[in-house]
């Protein structure tokens, strides 16, 4: 019964073995196809326009489309306030999410798949559901604050929401789901004896930490940043609804050049290239750093 | 004694998300159908001139002036779980049994657009069809970013456990690769198969950046109703079409946890 699954013959005869080689291909096909189609294609074809002047497409292939985003403040702020952005969030969500995520992998107790539910509402949300309800709950006349006037007399955090901490809090709203179940598949399969081992040794509960939990949940730390990371930098509908005065994010200056005409294509193109250039390259590179940790440790 | 601490400082920390989660959630859905100074807030910026104590007006409104945009999110959600059903069972299954050269290739391949952002894909989608802009563009593009999720769970589920012994024992009985097919691996790949559609079903009618970049005209998807709402109605309309986007959205999710649930506890099982 051990033998592998190939070696065993379903007929005798050629003609079957090639049927049996042609049937796998054919059931994987619609998929390459779709995916040719609509990923590869389409991606090479932005690629194509990024390198094209929008006012002068004959002039011949040029980088002056990435250039302008280094080069007009407007654009490299967005860039960079993006990358701060998702890095802050990122940060932010992986470690809150880690007791979650503890508490879900570790401990046994009633209500735990309600709780796990309840944080796990959010991940299809649209950015821009997560700001409307943030202008619910913190925005001028949003209900916490209407509260604590009623409460204190004072309309304390009236308005928040459309300041950056608004804007944290919103984007934390959508990345706890991605955090905690990244977490929480990494954190199960780590073998919680090794804890018990280091203590039963005699190492004080700081030396168990330092020298055991944080190596062995390092890469689950790396795969949930890299996640977060990736999905923050790509949204901006939580600033559609909130937006903040000054502040602009990448994404959403590629939506509103493309939403309102004249459309700089090249331009457009360009800036959601180095998006994507970014957001996978971190994500990328990081899972890698995550795995190859993973092995060390193993 | 670390241990209880532990737990309490983490179950403290996931109560206060959950609270931070449930509760605009909670406003919003009161505040669409009951008088807003019940919930302490200022009525007139909530729903205009109205003091009804229970108002359920908004949804009226919604249904009647977007009720067939409501339709097309619905029919589009359909039709990606029954497409990438077909599309992503078989190919998850040869991927997982039967690979060939390139094919962890294409594997990373499917799961590739949930990293890029959602805004590259739909320029890229524009950029190469952009001709044929409208419903069948948002159709590509609902596909490309909902069959990863189809393609994971099967290829997960195919993977934790020996379908190569049931199907070895299948074909020792003179099984052919199709009756194998049908009658051995789609059967235990069921309850995956539920999973993704519903996951696919709720990550369509969640999806705004793709549908709305790729959409021309009318109807849009029911997420366009709530930024159309968001940006010209009242709070209380809002409130009301965010109302009907989470009583189609939370269903889906409870369902996903519960069947999740059971999963994990499969595999355990198995293991």
């Amino acid at each position: 019964m051990n033998l592998p699954a190939s070696s065993i013959p379903i007929s005798s005869g050629g003609h079957a073995r090639e049927r049996r080689r042609l049937a796998p291909l054919l059931l994987c096909a619609p998929l390459l196809l779709l995916l040719l189609a609509l990923l590869v294609w389409p991606l090479t074809h932005l690629l194509w326009q990024s390198l094209l002047p929008t006012d002068a497409p004959d002039s011949g292939i040029t980088l002056r489309n990435y250039l302008e985003i280094f080069s007009v403040p407007r654009y490299r702020h967005a860039l960079v306030w993006s990358l701060e952005l998702s890095l802050a969030v990122a940060a932010g969500s992986t470690l809150i999410c880690l007791a979650p995520a503890w508490l879900f992998t570790r401990c046994q107790f009633r209500g735990k798949r309600l709780m796990r539910g309840i944080l796990t509402l959010p991940m299809t949300f649209a950015g821009m559901i997560v700001g409307f309800l943030m202008v619910i709950l913190l925005g001028r006349s949003g209900f916490i604050p209407q509260v604590l006037e009623r409460l204190t007399g004072q309309p304390l955090l009236s308005g928040i929401s459309y300041q950056f901490p608004g804007l944290i809090l919103a984007y934390l709203y959508f990345e706890i789901p991605r955090a905690t179940l990244t977490l929480e598949s990494a954190l199960r399969k780590l073998d919680g004896r090794l804890e018990q081992a280091a203590r039963s040794l005699g190492a004080t509960r700081w030396q168990t930490f330092s020298l055991v939990i944080l190596p062995t949940i390092c890469p689950a730390l790396i795969s949930a940043f890299a996640v977060t990371f990736s999905v923050s930098l790509g949204s901006f509908g939580v600033l559609l609804v909130l937006s903040i005065r000054r502040f602009t994010l990448l994404p959403l200056e590629i939506f509103t050049q493309y939403i309102a005409p004249p459309t700089d294509q090249g331009l457009a193109a360009a800036m959601s290239l180095t998006l994507l250039t970014v957001a996978f390259g971190a994500g990328f590179g990081l899972r890698r750093f995550a795995r190859s940790r993973e092995v060390a440790n193993a | 004694m670390p241990r209880k601490t532990g737990f309490i400082f983490c179950s403290t920390v996931t109560i206060i998300l959950m609270i931070m989660i449930l509760l605009p959630l909670v406003v919003v859905v009161l505040g669409s159908c009951i008088n807003a100074s019940l919930l302490g807030l200022s009525t007139d910026i909530w729903s205009g001139s109205r003091h009804e104590i229970f108002d359920f007006s908004a949804f009226g409104y919604i249904l009647e002036n977007y009720g067939d945009w409501a339709v097309f999110s619905l029919e589009l959600a359909l039709a990606c779980v029954v497409l990438c059903l077909l599309i992503a069972v078989p190919a998850g299954y040869t991927l997982v049994r039967h690979p060939f050269p390139g094919s962890g290739l294409i594997e990373e391949l499917a799961v590739l657009p949930l990293s890029i952002p959602g805004l590259t894909l739909s320029m890229g989608l524009l950029a190469a069809y952009g001709e044929i802009r409208g419903p069948l563009l948002v159709m590509a593009g609902h596909l490309l970013y909902t069959i990863p999720f189809m393609v994971k769970v099967v290829t997960s589920t195919l993977r934790s456990f020996d379908v190569g012994r049931l199907e070895a024992a299948a074909r020792s009985l003179g099984a052919s690769f199709w009756q194998r097919l049908f009658l051995v691996v789609l059967p235990s790949l069921r309850h995956a198969m539920m999973t993704g559609a519903l996951l696919v079903f709720a990550v369509s009618w969640g999806e705004f950046n793709v549908s709305f970049l790729l959409n021309r005209g009318q109807p849009q998807t029911f997420p366009a109703v709530l930024y159309d709402t968001y940006t010209n109605q009242s709070i209380q309309i809002s409130s009301a079409a965010t109302t009907i986007f989470l009583a189609i959205v939370i269903p889906a999710v409870v369902a996903i946890q519960w069947l999740g649930g059971r999963e994990s506890v499969d595999v355990e099982q198995g293991a």
